[in-house]
C-alpha cells in the first residue's frame, strides 16, 4: 500500500516537471509581407517540424503594407520579426536597441526593372534618359541612387506597388525585387530586364530576421534554437520547397504555385553561394554592417552612425 | 412692352374686360368663382376682401402672371402697346443694387440705354420724392422708403396699367397715410388706370374712386360701386362725416369685420 | 481695438493649444508614449525649421495645384449647376450623378487617375478638382432655386429673357450660397492634391509618403501643419472675394450698424 502511495506521488511529482520541460514555448514571428519564398524557409522549418523539435512552438504571422516590425520587437510586442538590414541601422540610431540575427539575402534583390525594348544597359542608363522610373519615395536605395546620379534626366514618380503601369506604358521603369516582379510580367507576356541595385554599391543584407536586445540577453538558449531552426529550414526550403510553397500558395493566393516555383528557383544564388557551406546560411560580416551605416549616414538618412558591431549578431 | 413711352410723353390708361373668369389650384380648390367686371381707362379701383380671397391671384391674372382656367380676360391700353408696374407686397428690391439701379432694372430689360434709364429713373425718385438716396442701398432705407423705390420702379415705364398688392400694409400709420397721399397725387398727375388691392375699408375708401368688393374663396363680387367722395382727397377728409358715412357703407358688405375707426 | 480688447480676442483659442503642446511635449519627453507614435512638438518643430526651404517649395506646389483644381471644380461645378437650374427634368436626371463626386473614395481613384492624366501636375490638380467640385455644385444648385419668387415674378412681369434673370437676377441672388460652398471646397481642394501627390508624385504629398517611409513622424506632423496652413489660406483668399462682392449688401459680410 504505501509502496502505490509512494509511486503515485512519485509520479505526480514528476509529471509537472516532465510537463514543463517538454511544454513549448510560445514565440510569435512578424513577418513584413504576405508569404512568398522570400520567406520560404521560415515555413519550411515550421512544416518540418524544426522549431517544435527544439521546445518552440512559432506562430508565424504576415505582414502588410506599412506593417512596423521594427517598432513591434523594439517595444516587446513580439520577440521576432523580419525587417530590412537599414531599418535595423535606422533604429539604432534612434536608440532602440535591435539587433539582427539572420539575413535571408546574402545578395540584396533589391533591383530596377526596365523594358528590354529601351535599350539600357545599366541603372545608370535609366537614370540618364527618358521616360518615368518609379521608386518609393525617401526609400534608403532611393536616396543612394540619387546621390550617386545627381539630377536625374529620367522623371521620378511614386512606386504604388504591383506592375499595373508597367504592363500598360512602355517608356515606365520600376523598382522591383528581381525575384518577383520580372516574373510576374513575363507572366503577363511582358518582357523585362532587371538591374541589381547591389551592383551600383548599395548592398545591404535582404531580408533579416531581428530581436531586441535585451530579449536576446536574457534568452540565449531559445534564440539559438530559434536560429537554428531557422537555418535548418531554409536548408530544407533551397534543397526542396514544394512543401513550403504548397502552403504558401493557400496563405497567399495573390501567387500561383508556378510563379511560386519559379521564385524560388530565381532566388537561390541570392541566398547562398553555390558552394558555400550550409554552416554560413543566413550569417552576416561586420565589414558589410561598417559599410551600411557609412552609407546612411552619407546620404543623410541618420544623423548618428551606431557602432557596427551593436549591428548584428551571428548565431 | 416695348412702345413704353418715351421721356416727355405722357401715359393713357388702360381699359379691363374681365368676364366670368375663374381660377383653381390644387390642393387649395376653387379661388376665383365667375368674376366679371369692366375698368374704364384712367379709373382707381379698389379691390377689397377679406384675406385669402383670392384678391392677389386676380391680380396676378391681370399682371399676366398667372393664366384663367376659363373665361375672358382683355386688357387695352387707349393708344399704343399695353405697359404694366406691379408693386408687391414686400418691396422686392434687389439687395445687391442701389435704390437708382434698382429703380432702373425695368428700362434695362427692355433694352434702354443706361443713361436714358437713369435720367428716367430720376425722374421718378423726385415724384415719391427720393431723389436724394439714389445711391443708397435697400438695407439701409426705412421699410416706407423702400416701398417708395418700389413705387418709383413701377413708375418708371410709365405704365398705363398700375397695380398695387397690399403694399402699404406693413407700414407704420404716418407713413401709409403719407404713401396714400403720394399715391393719389402720382395718379393724379399721371392719369393711369390704378388696380388696388387691400383688406382695409379705410384705405380703399381714402384712395378710390370705385371699389369692388370680394367674397371669401370661392371669391364672387359682392360689391361693384363707386365712392360718393370728393375727388381731390386732403388728409381732413380723413375725419369727414362723408368719410365715415362711406365707410360704414362699404364696410358691411365686407363679409369679415371691418377695420376700426 | 485696444490692447486689452485685442487681447482678448487672442487669447482664448491660443491657450488651449499651448496647453496640448505642453502636455504632449511631457508626454513624449518622459517617454510615456512611444515617439513612434506621437513626435515632440519640440522636434515637429526643429523639423518644420531644418526643412523650411523644401517644405516652403512643396507647400507651393501643392497650393498651385490645390488653387488650379479649385478654379477647374469651380468652373465646371458652376456650368454644371446653371444648366441643371434652367430644367427641372436636367436636375432630376443628373444631380444623382453629382452626388457621386462626393462619395467617391478618392484615395482608391488615385491610381485610375495616373493611369487616364500621367504623373505629376495633371493627376493631382484632378484630384484636387474632383475631391472639392460636389459642394460647390449644391450650393450653386440651393442659390439658384432660392430666389425670391417675387423677384421671379418682377423679371417675369417685364417679359425678360431666360438669359437676363439668369444674369442680373438668379446668379447675384446666389451669391451668399455661392461663396458659402467655395470656402468648404477650397478645404478639399487642399486635401484632393495631397491625396493626388501619393500616388502622382509631387508637393507636400510626397514629402509625407517619403516621412512615411522613413518613419520620420515629425516631418510628417511638419508636413500636416502646413497643409492645414494652406487650407486656411485658401480660405481667406475666397473669404477675402466674398467680402468685396457682398459687402454692400449682404447680412453676412455687413458689420452691424
Amino acid at each position: 500500500m504505501s509502496i502505490v502511495l509512494f509511486l503515485l506521488v512519485a509520479l505526480t511529482l514528476a509529471f509537472p516537471a516532465a510537463a514543463a520541460q517538454s511544454a513549448p514555448v510560445n514565440l510569435q514571428f512578424a513577418l513584413n509581407w504576405k508569404a512568398e519564398p522570400e520567406f520560404g524557409g521560415f515555413y519550411a522549418a515550421k512544416l518540418a517540424g524544426y522549431f517544435e523539435k527544439r521546445g518552440l512552438n512559432v506562430d508565424i504571422t504576415e505582414g502588410g503594407a506599412g506593417t512596423p516590425v521594427v517598432q513591434m520587437v523594439a517595444n516587446s510586442k513580439v520577440p521576432f520579426g523580419i525587417a530590412a538590414a537599414d531599418e535595423v541601422v535606422i533604429a539604432q540610431a534612434r536608440g532602440a536597441d535591435v539587433v539582427a540575427l539572420f539575413a535571408v539575402y546574402q545578395t540584396n534583390p533589391q533591383g530596377i526593372m526596365v523594358h528590354p525594348e529601351r535599350g539600357f544597359k545599366s541603372i545608370a542608363d535609366v537614370f540618364n534618359s527618358p521616360g518615368t522610373l518609379a521608386i518609393q519615395n525617401g526609400s534608403p536605395h532611393t536616396l543612394f541612387l540619387q546621390a550617386k546620379f545627381g539630377k536625374a534626366k529620367v522623371k521620378l514618380v511614386p512606386y504604388a506597388g504591383g506592375i499595373a503601369t508597367f504592363l500598360t506604358d512602355p517608356s515606365y521603369s520600376q523598382q522591383c525585387f528581381v525575384t518577383s516582379e520580372p516574373l510576374l510580367a513575363k507572366k503577363k507576356s511582358v518582357a523585362a530586364n532587371s538591374f541589381l541595385i547591389a551592383d551600383e554599391g548599395f548592398k545591404p543584407y535582404g531580408t533579416v530576421v531581428v530581436a531586441r536586445r535585451q530579449y536576446v540577453e536574457k534568452n540565449p538558449k531559445q534564440t539559438r534554437n530559434f536560429i537554428d531552426a531557422v537555418r535548418d529550414g531554409w536548408q530544407e526550403y533551397l534543397r526542396a520547397p514544394q512543401n513550403a510553397n504548397g502552403l504558401m500558395v493557400k496563405l497567399n493566393p495573390a501567387i500561383d504555385a508556378d510563379t511560386m516555383r519559379e521564385a524560388a528557383e530565381v532566388q537561390r544564388p541570392f541566398i547562398i553561394a553555390a558552394n558555400a557551406p550550409a554552416q554560413d546560411l543566413g550569417k552576416m560580416t561586420l565589414d558589410r554592417w561598417t559599410t551600411l551605416a557609412n552609407q546612411l549616414y552619407d546620404i543623410k538618412l541618420i544623423k548618428t552612425k551606431p557602432a557596427a558591431e551593436r549591428l548584428f549578431q551571428n548565431f | 412692352m416695348n412702345s413704353i413711352p418715351q421721356l416727355g410723353q405722357s401715359a393713357s390708361g388702360a381699359a379691363i374686360f374681365c368676364e366670368n373668369i375663374s381660377r383653381t389650384f390644387t390642393g387649395t380648390g376653387l379661388v376665383l368663382d365667375r368674376i366679371s367686371f369692366q375698368i374704364q381707362p384712367g379709373e382707381f379701383v379698389a379691390l377689397l376682401g377679406p384675406s385669402g380671397s383670392g384678391k392677389s391671384s386676380l391680380l396676378r391674372l391681370i399682371a399676366g402672371l398667372d393664366r384663367a382656367d376659363s373665361g375672358r380676360l382683355a386688357i387695352e391700353a387707349a393708344h399704343g402697346a399695353l405697359s404694366r408696374g406691379f408693386v408687391f407686397q414686400e418691396p422686392t428690391l434687389m439687395p445687391w443694387r442701389n435704390v437708382l439701379r434698382n429703380t432702373t432694372l425695368p428700362l434695362e430689360l427692355v433694352g434702354w440705354s443706361r443713361d436714358n434709364a437713369n435720367v428716367r429713373a430720376e425722374e421718378e425718385l423726385r415724384r415719391v420724392r427720393l431723389a436724394d438716396f439714389s445711391a443708397r442701398y435697400p438695407h439701409e432705407l426705412s421699410g416706407g422708403m423702400k416701398m417708395r423705390t418700389s413705387v418709383a420702379r413701377a413708375l418708371t415705364t410709365r405704365p398705363n396699367l398700375l397695380l398695387l398688392d397690399e403694399p402699404f400694409a406693413a407700414l407704420d400709420e404716418p407713413t401709409r397715410h403719407g404713401l396714400q397721399m403720394q399715391l393719389r397725387e402720382i395718379w393724379a398727375t399721371l392719369r393711369m388706370t390704378v388696380l388696388f388691392v387691400t383688406h382695409s375699408v379705410t384705405e380703399a375708401v381714402f384712395l378710390a374712386e370705385r371699389i369692388i368688393v370680394l367674397s371669401h374663396r370661392p371669391a364672387r363680387i359682392l360689391l361693384d360701386e363707386s365712392i360718393a367722395l370728393p375727388p381731390s382727397r386732403t388728409e381732413a377728409l380723413r375725419t369727414s362725416v362723408d368719410y365715415i358715412t362711406e365707410i360704414r357703407r362699404i364696410g358691411n358688405a365686407v363679409p369679415t369685420v371691418a377695420e376700426g375707426l | 481695438m485696444t490692447f486689452r480688447a485685442r487681447m482678448a480676442s487672442f487669447l482664448p483659442p491660443l491657450l488651449p493649444l499651448l496647453l496640448s503642446i505642453a502636455v504632449a511635449e511631457t508626454v513624449v519627453r518622459m517617454a510615456w508614449v512611444p515617439s513612434y507614435l506621437i513626435p515632440a512638438p519640440s522636434e515637429v518643430f526643429h523639423s518644420l525649421v531644418d526643412d523650411r526651404i523644401e517644405l516652403a517649395l512643396a507647400a507651393w506646389e501643392t497650393l498651385s495645384s490645390a488653387l488650379a483644381g479649385l478654379v477647374l471644380s469651380f468652373a465646371v461645378g458652376t456650368l454644371f449647376s446653371v444648366a441643371l437650374s434652367s430644367s427641372d427634368l436636367a436636375r432630376r436626371a443628373f444631380y444623382p450623378y453629382a452626388v457621386f463626386f462626393q462619395t467617391v473614395p478618392i484615395i482608391s481613384i488615385a491610381p485610375l487617375l495616373v493611369i487616364w492624366f500621367g504623373f505629376g501636375r495633371p493627376t493631382v490638380v484632378a484630384s484636387a478638382a474632383i475631391v472639392s467640385v460636389f459642394p460647390i455644385i449644391a450650393s450653386t444648385l440651393l442659390g439658384l432655386k432660392s430666389t425670391e419668387p417675387a423677384l421671379v415674378d418682377l423679371f417675369k412681369l417685364y417679359s425678360a429673357t431666360g438669359r437676363q434673370t439668369l444674369w442680373m437676377l438668379k446668379i447675384p441672388f446666389a451669391l451668399p450660397q455661392i461663396f458659402s460652398g467655395l470656402r468648404i471646397a477650397s478645404g478639399l481642394a487642399v486635401v484632393g492634391a495631397i491625396v493626388g501627390e501619393f500616388i502622382g508624385g509631387g508637393g507636400l504629398g510626397s514629402v509625407v509618403d517619403s516621412a512615411r517611409t522613413q518613419q520620420r513622424i515629425d516631418r510628417v506632423f511638419a508636413a500636416v501643419l502646413i497643409s492645414s496652413l494652406l487650407g486656411i489660406v485658401l480660405v481667406g483668399a475666397v473669404n477675402l472675394v466674398s467680402s468685396l462682392s457682398l459687402s454692400s449688401w449682404h447680412t453676412s459680410e455687413r458689420k452691424s450698424s
